[in-house]
């Protein structure tokens, strides 16, 4: 059971478990309000498979293989899909 | 700007001309010292021009600031020093700004810093927020965008806030000036000391890391008694942080502590320092491997707890609507690319029409009527001819045509751009962009200082830094000089409009030209392409970072203040420099055509020189001289091409050798150029040169100056010199098999 943000469907949000990327690189990404255990939700994605994500209000543009690294869990109660 | 914000709270600003003078730019000696910190894109620029009424570049994309801006203002008597610190996320000091920010937070000794923080992004600012409450107890919150706060529904409670924080919180809208007055006073009660914070520090870590917190932090205190926070600098320390080190090493971190600038510690002994450092790599050893993520995440933690305590739960996020339709459209699959391809055509078209008429009307007085009354004025001084020749028709026509021919476009162009850039549309560009740039093996980021090359390429590569891969900086600063800048436009609108727009109907010209314009514009982007994948797989080998960027909300451009500052900060800006590589050359134009030997003057033997080159490259010898001659400034390549013509064809116009002229209308170029030999595959390999060659000498420099390697800046010069020979020369013979 890994699911990875791509395979999400468009306007469903879901919870970020872990980011599978070097700290470095993981860094950008927790500054930019990407962090485990946050609400991420895939609004649209362009041509070229970049996903755009709202992740606490704000608008973020992933390069596909980014994305590819975010390790995602589904919200299952009601309660948690709000 | 107070004169122009439309206050509701008018007196609050009245009352304050009165007791805050702006003095402009930084004094040399400041009674205070403010740093201005905060993430990327929050208004730390506005209120920076706010307090001090300078007009710092603003835009809506996240890394504008890329160095230090400094400013000043007094208040009620005491002079008060600012500094505008680049946007970070965090102070990691991972990348070139963070470095810069972090650095001067922990050794500029600032009496306060000001965070300027997002209010609909509170928990991602608060990170900073809290990262620098570690270091300083001197802080003041701005919370600033209260409006958009509002508008989307986010609330925050800024008096829950500051007791959270520990430190004053004071909520605003920078833009409308409103709660500024209330910052100022409390930066200065902060810096002066009348106001005592308690700052919100980190409470325990995890227990292994703990221990080594707890084993140091003694040990920091017994060296530099008077730091605010030991456990800040021992963490420091187990994170081997090389600033850090050296700052005990050097005896510097105890100057820190105290924020005042008169009070100095003598330096411990040296002694005690190296136990300090020798200490931190013992107990380094008993870290655990995960010790960086769990500092993070604490950190993290922190700032979603407080966020969570101060922001109202319950209300309903009411969504971008409107950012999420637009932006629907501008990076939709199918018309993001038409529409960017639209925006950019209808921005030079509005700047090919609207220029034409100023730009005539300003030769006319200019050339037409001031410089024939200058030569009278000499002629009546009798003053001697190759004086009254080099300063009139050399230095002053050369200016009056730059003038004339560039001030028009660029207040038309700088005002438009700086109008899309306020709304947030860069960074659109720059998503739909990155797929093409990834391929490339460069940065998305790269699109942005793609833009700003548009403007002008020396500006281009100082917004590089906001790159962090030094691979992917060096990439973006070579293959600038592929945004066809504002210096060139000139020439190519004008050849567009007489060897382009001249084949269409008379209706069609100025549309004709304009997708000319576009056209080379385009191909300079592929050329950018191109060069940039050349260069991701031979010299700088690599693979493209991971990329993620954020896509600011629009934000309804400020009509007025965008006339204003762009006006005053681009247009004028970019016309001076002009003008003053336009005057030496000028000169020497007058001169080489004023020399002669053997019957002709220096000009005639240098074009005759390289004719045969030029003509190989389906330009001539005419054309490559003006590219020599104008290597400080391309905007004075048509008037040299034209009086070099003149001069070396034996043709009737202008006004004697070495006079550097405009013909007084489109027409009369076009015949004028045409009798000189011209030819349409003239006109065209003269775009495409103009496009594809060296840098001007401004942005050689910067680029040395950004790179310091005579090696890349070379390489950089050279490349699309390199490019513009090779396509110039293909075009011109595939131009000629066919025609023939
Ligand atoms: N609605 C609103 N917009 C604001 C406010 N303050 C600033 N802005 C806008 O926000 C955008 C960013 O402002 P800047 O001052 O350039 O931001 P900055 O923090 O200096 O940005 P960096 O240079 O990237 O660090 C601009 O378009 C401003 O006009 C505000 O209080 N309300």
């Amino acid at each position: 059971m890994d699911l990875r943000l791509p395979s999400i469907p468009l306007r469903q949000t879901v919870e970020l478990v872990s980011i599978d990327l070097p700290a470095d690189q993981a860094e950008p990404l927790l500054e930019r309000g990407v962090l485990p255990g946050c609400r991420i939700c895939p609004v649209r994605s362009s041509p070229s498979g970049h996903a755009i994500v709202s992740v606490d209000g704000s608008l973020l543009a992933l390069r596909r293989e980014t994305a590819a690294c975010l390790c995602v869990r589904l919200l299952t109660s009601l309660q948690e899909v709000g | 700007m107070a004169s122009l914000a439309l206050d509701s709270c008018g007196s609050c600003a009245e009352h304050r001309t009165k007791s805050l003078v702006r003095l402009g730019l930084s004094p040399d000696r400041w009674d205070y010292l403010i740093a201005l910190a905060g993430n990327p894109n929050t208004g730390k620029s506005t209120v920076f021009n706010a307090l001090t009424g300078l007009r710092q570049h603003t835009g809506n994309w996240p890394g504008k600031t890329v160095v230090r801006a400094e400013g000043a203002f007094e208040h009620d008597g005491k002079r008060v020093k600012i500094v505008d610190l680049p946007g970070t996320y965090s102070l990691q000091a991972g990348s070139v700004d963070e470095e810069v920010a972090r650095d001067f937070v922990l050794f500029g000794r600032p009496d306060v810093t000001v965070v300027v923080v997002d209010a609909t992004r509170l928990e991602r600012n608060l990170n900073l927020v809290l990262q620098i409450l570690e270091i300083t107890d001197r802080v003041v919150v701005f919370l600033n965008l209260m409006d958009e706060a509002r508008r989307h529904g986010v609330a925050v409670d800024p008096v829950r806030l500051e007791k959270e924080l520990g430190v004053p919180v004071i909520p605003g809208v920078a833009r409308q000036d409103s709660g500024i007055d209330e910052l100022i006073s409390a930066a200065l009660d902060v810096a002066a000391g009348t106001r005592t914070t308690s700052p919100f520090r980190a409470g325990r870590y995890a227990p292994d890391v703990e221990r080594a917190v707890v084993g140091l932090a003694p040990v920091v205190e017994s060296v530099y008694p008077e730091v605010p926070n030991s456990r800040w600098v021992a963490l420091r320390l187990l994170n081997a942080d090389e600033a850090v080190q050296e700052a005990v090493r050097s005896g510097e971190l105890g100057q820190l502590a105290s924020g005042s600038q008169e009070a100095v510690h003598a330096p411990p002994p040296e002694a005690d320092r190296q136990r300090l450092l020798d200490a931190a790599t013992r107990w380094r050893w008993d870290l655990p491997t995960d010790f960086h993520d769990v500092v993070t995440q604490h950190s993290y933690d922190a700032a979603e707890e407080v966020a969570g305590r101060a922001q109202m739960t319950g209300l309903k996020r009411a969504g971008f609507a409107f950012d999420r339709k637009l932006d629907k459209a501008l990076t939709s699959r199918v018309f993001g690319f038409p529409l960017m391809l639209l925006i950019l055509a209808i921005v030079f078209w509005i700047t090919i029409e609207g220029a034409n008429v100023p730009s005539g009307m300003l030769a006319t007085l200019l050339i037409g009527t001031v410089h024939p009354w200058l030569n009278g004025v000499a002629a009546a001084a009798s003053v001697p001819w190759w004086l009254s020749g080099f300063v009139l028709d050399g230095v002053y026509l050369a200016t009056a045509w730059v003038i004339a021919v560039m001030l028009p476009p660029m207040a038309i162009f700088f005002p438009v751009f700086t109008l899309l850039e306020d709304f947030g549309y860069l960074p659109r560009v720059a998503f739909n962009l990155d797929a093409l740039f990834k391929k490339a093996g460069a940065h998305g980021k790269q699109a942005l200082t793609m833009c700003m090359g548009f403007g002008c390429n020396a500006a281009g590569v100082v917004a590089t830094r906001v790159i962090d891969s030094p691979r992917e900086r060096l990439i973006a600063i070579i293959t600038n000089n592929f945004s066809l800048c504002n210096g060139r436009w000139p020439t190519q609108i004008l050849i567009a409009t007489i060897f382009i727009g001249a084949l269409a109907p008379a209706s069609l010209g100025g549309l004709v030209s304009a997708a000319a314009v576009v056209g080379i514009a385009l191909l300079g982007i592929t050329m950018m392409f191109l060069s940039s994948w050349l260069l991701s797989r031979t010299v700088l080998r690599g693979e493209a970072t991971s990329f993620s960027l954020e896509l600011p909300p629009y934000r309804p451009p400020r009509i007025l203040q965008t006339l204003y500052t762009s006006i005053i900060d681009r247009t004028l800006i970019v016309l001076w420099r002009a003008v003053v590589f336009a005057a030496p050359a000028g000169a020497v134009i007058w001169l080489i055509a004023n020399i002669s030997f053997g019957g002709e003057s220096l000009a005639q033997h240098l074009v005759g020189w390289l004719n045969p080159v030029g003509l190989l490259l389906g330009l001539n010898g005419v054309i490559l001289l003006a590219y020599v001659v104008a290597i400080p400034a391309n905007e004075i390549v048509i008037p040299t091409v034209l009086m070099l013509t003149v001069l070396t064809g034996g043709l009737a116009g202008g006004s004697g050798a070495g006079v550097m002229f405009e013909a007084d209308s489109v027409g009369a170029t076009s015949e004028l150029l045409r009798a000189g030999g011209w030819t349409l595959l003239t006109g065209v390999n003269l775009m495409l040169f103009s496009l594809l060659h060296n840098p001007c000498s401004t942005t050689i420099y910067t680029i040395f100056q950004e790179t310091r390697s005579a090696k890349w800046t070379t390489l950089a010069t050279a490349l699309p010199l390199a490019m513009g020979f090779t396509v110039c020369f293909l075009v011109a013979q595939v131009w000629r098999l066919v025609a023939a």
